[in-house]
């Protein structure tokens, strides 16, 4: 079986008398899509920082594809590539040399990056920007800018730390179909956000973090089978004596003609307590149900909102 | 070792400095320039000879050593807190990149800077003043070896600094006042004993006796022990240099 593209094992971190992680186990597989969802000063950052090299742990093992992030550092830094959610600032060059150097660090020479940068420049739409210096973009072509650098030596994982903080909502889709089509390269993604939508859409599997801790990891969908709060509401025609008989196996509230169901799976709920209510001989003048969300799932794991 | 990745980072380094040439070697040419004309020239009258010869030659190479030395230093030191401050270090840091390959393309890139400019201000030098030199050879090696030792001390200073002004501390008021001292305009032998004591104690009074000694065949101390003590300071602070750059201390929490 191959190596998952990130292990990690056990990870902690303090700074001073912080205790940033405290014992983080998280395995992505090669190929997934994979999201890192928590609020502001969970952990997200820390741990992907950890795994790039550039915060250094306390305990626990980081492996990427099976090799030691420290000891085999050269092997697993080629491996990845890194958006960093702060933009760095270069007053000296041309963004486009700037890429040489970014595939210069990764071993790539100049005649081997070329390509790579042509591409790169005109799928974000960077080309007309070649020559301009990193102070010259407005806030979304620098956010471009930055895939472009983690992209450019071709890695296997692509890691991107809060991609869509503070870009537009077209950028944003943009950036959302162009990490699919990486995806479907067969690349490895790591995303950290806390923008829920952008995980729920995007990943096959997310973690949520809080305090440092991994609270759940699983699908969005199975999350939300768990321990999301959906529920279904029949509003009544008529109420009819001892219909409650047929609805035993739900967990159930009436408010006057109105029954509120609180189930986990609403689609696979409704046409059973359709069919009881009909049994019942009841009248159902409409039905509405409410699927719950991992904001949902969020709250009920932290007892707080992912932006309070 | 990667080394596409060690020679782009000497690329950048070198490139960096070679953009703004009027910050980084236009400055060190017209200021050797203006010592030469406003010290040599008008001292020159009062002064007329120092070791048997004439003052304007003799601090010659003291201020190729002072352009040499701060150019070095300000390279590299400059270059590092440049790269935490604006956030581009984590590039070099998240790549396949070592300590020692990162600390030895800012040192090259450091000693590039130092050569041109001290090369660039002994070539001034002959131009203006018919300036001898006895041993070019000997000259360059020199140079060069100053260039390496003090962009490792500026590297060191760099990755150790937080700020610009704690970096303009250290150089303003140790590494400036110390050239100074190190007998630049003078020969110790004009200052009292007890000066001249404390001048045994600067490692620069070595390295502007060495470098004048291959020029002008002239020196106030040994050339062994100038060469030695050149020696000694570059393997010191380039030790240190890759010690602390693979510490990450500063850089990496």
């Amino acid at each position: 079986m191959s190596a998952p593209a990130i292990q990690i094992t056990g990870l902690t971190k303090s700074f001073g008398d912080v205790h940033a992680l405290r014992g983080v186990d998280m395995t992505i597989k090669q190929g997934e899509f994979f999201g890192l969802l928590g609020p502001n000063g969970a952990g997200k950052t820390t741990t992907i920082n950890i795994v790039t090299g550039l915060v250094f742990r306390d305990e626990g093992s980081t492996e990427v594809f099976g090799k030691d992030t420290v000891k085999d550092f050269r092997f697993t830094r080629s491996k990845i590539g890194i958006a960093a959610q702060e933009f760095s600032v270069d007053w000296f060059f041309p963004i486009e040399k700037l890429l040489y150097f970014q595939a210069g660090y990764y071993g790539l020479t100049q005649e081997q990056a070329k390509p790579k940068i042509d591409d790169l420049f005109e799928r974000l739409g960077l080309d007309k920007k070649r020559e301009s210096r990193l102070r010259q973009l407005s806030g979304g072509m620098k956010r471009r800018f930055q895939i472009a650098k983690a992209l450019v030596h071709d890695p296997d994982i692509i890691i991107l730390d809060e991609p869509t903080a503070g870009v537009d909502v077209e950028l944003r889709r943009e950036l959302w179909q162009y990490l699919r089509d990486l995806h479907s390269q067969g690349k490895t993604i790591l995303l950290t956000t806390h923008y829920i939508e952008e995980a729920e859409l995007l990943c096959e599997n997310v973690a949520i973090i809080h305090e440092g801790k991994i609270l759940k990891e699983g699908s969005p969908k199975d999350l939300t089978r768990e321990l999301g709060k959906a529920g279904i509401t029949v509003q009544l025609g008529d109420v009819v004596n001892g219909m409650e008989s047929y609805l035993n196996e739900f967990t159930f509230t009436r408010d006057e003609n109105r029954l509120h169901f609180s189930v986990k799976d609403p689609d696979s709920a409704m046409p059973e307590i359709i069919r009881q209510l009909s049994k019942a001989d009841v009248h159902i003048q409409s039905i509405e149900s409410k699927v719950s969300s991992l904001e949902d799932v969020f709250l009920s794991l932290t007892g707080k909102g992912i932006n309070e | 070792m990667n080394w596409i990745g060690f020679g782009t980072l000497i690329k950048r380094e070198v490139g960096r400095f070679f953009s703004v040439y009027r910050q980084t070697v236009l400055p060190g040419l017209i200021s050797s320039g203006l010592y030469i004309v406003i010290f040599g020239f008008t001292l020159e009258q009062r002064i007329s000879e120092i070791q048997g010869v004439p003052y304007t030659l003799f601090i010659l190479p003291g201020l190729i050593m002072m352009n040499t030395l701060t150019n070095a230093t300000a390279n590299t030191s400059s270059s590092m807190l440049q790269m935490k401050l604006l956030q581009q270090l984590p590039d070099l840091l998240t790549a396949p990149l070592s300590g020692l390959e990162i600390s030895l393309a800012y040192i090259i890139g450091g000693t590039v800077r130092g050569v041109v400019n001290g090369i660039l201000v002994l070539i001034l030098g002959v131009f203006l003043t018919d300036l001898p030199v006895v041993n070019l050879l000997g000259t360059i090696v020199f140079i060069f070896l100053v260039s390496w030792a003090f962009a490792s001390m500026g590297l060191i200073l760099g990755q150790i600094a937080e700020s610009w002004d704690q970096l303009a501390m250290m150089q303003n008021f140790f590494l400036t006042p110390l050239s100074f001292l190190g007998g630049i305009f003078y020969s110790i032998k004009m200052l009292p004993e007890w000066a001249q004591s404390l001048s045994f104690i600067n490692p620069i009074y070595y390295m502007i006796n060495g470098i004048r000694y291959t020029i002008l065949g002239v020196s106030d101390s040994s050339f062994i022990v100038s060469f030695w003590m050149a020696l000694f300071l570059t393997a010191i602070f380039t030790t240190s240099a890759i010690l602390l750059m693979q510490s990450g201390e500063k850089i990496k929490q």
